[in-house]
């Protein structure tokens, strides 16, 4: 039982194959991370009226250049920060 | 902030809301979106899928629920029952009539993503027919519903009334 830890023929090829998965995720967690990030801000934004395309457009309009990593963060710990940044969106829009 | 120590803020941000809806007047699946999104804790910030960061929601009045059309009399429910020619279809009246919360409950199953997640936030919901539930301690919001009640005779003003484009639509 559990050839795949065992038996070296059978563990190289799931090595091998766990260095494939590892190659496309490094790509797909980039994807990934974006893909959370986006969800954590329209959350945020939602709570105050403001929905997450219509906040992107106000942002890009204001000029404020922070990338979708630094929002949610920010989303979570400084939510005065954050309010902050909604009401210039809201003013640009 | 002197007294908001770390453990504390952790407390608040990650505790569990309890939600009252009212589902008087409220259309099915307009409702079941909404509620669907608390249940998973798509409306918080620190949201992550694998995480379980969802809410409680109760709903009360579920037997005043809304279906538009005429699905109360053509919306099937189907399901069979793995014998040969065993496909059970039920009426949407019928079973509402049976119990008045499957309708909503079946809603909102529906809607939850198909995973293991999905038994541990159908157990955070809370379907009541009326008014009555036993959770008045625990509630901590009380939310409307997505759908505003519909505009009944009475309210139309006459002017509007007369007004309406009812003669040139066709």
């Amino acid at each position: 039982r559990g050839r795949a830890k065992n038996c070296f023929r059978v563990a190289i090829q799931r090595v091998e194959k766990g260095l494939q998965y590892a190659y496309r995720d490094r790509r797909t967690k980039k994807r990934d991370f974006r893909a959370l990030w986006i969800q954590r801000i329209n959350a945020a934004t939602r709570a105050h009226g403001l929905a997450y395309s219509q906040f992107i457009k106000g942002i890009k309009l204001a000029g404020i250049t922070l990338n979708r990593k630094m929002l949610s963060e920010l989303a979570i710990h400084n939510a005065d920060a954050f309010n902050q940044i909604l009401n210039k969106a809201q003013e640009a829009l | 902030m002197s007294s908001f120590h770390r453990a504390s803020q952790s407390l608040r941000t990650h505790a569990r809301m309890w939600y009252l809806i009212d589902a008087k007047d409220q259309k099915v699946g307009r409702l079941a979106t909404f509620v669907v999104k608390l249940l998973q804790g798509k409306t918080k910030p620190i949201y992550h899928p694998a995480a379980d960061v969802g809410d409680f929601v109760v709903i009360v009045n579920t037997q005043d629920v809304v279906f538009t059309g005429k699905k109360w009399n053509d919306k099937l429910y189907r399901h069979h029952t793995g014998y040969p020619g065993g496909l059970k279809e039920i009426k949407a009246k019928d079973l509402h009539a049976k119990d008045p919360r499957e309708v909503l409950r079946k809603a909102i199953y529906g809607m939850l993503a198909k995973n293991n997640l999905r038994y541990t936030f159908m157990r955070r919901l809370y379907l009541y027919k009326d008014k009555k539930h036993p959770y008045k301690n625990n509630i901590t919001q009380e939310l409307t519903g997505p759908c505003k009640p519909a505009k009944k005779l009475q309210d139309y003003t006459p002017a509007e009334i007369e007004n309406y484009p009812y003669k040139n639509l066709f």
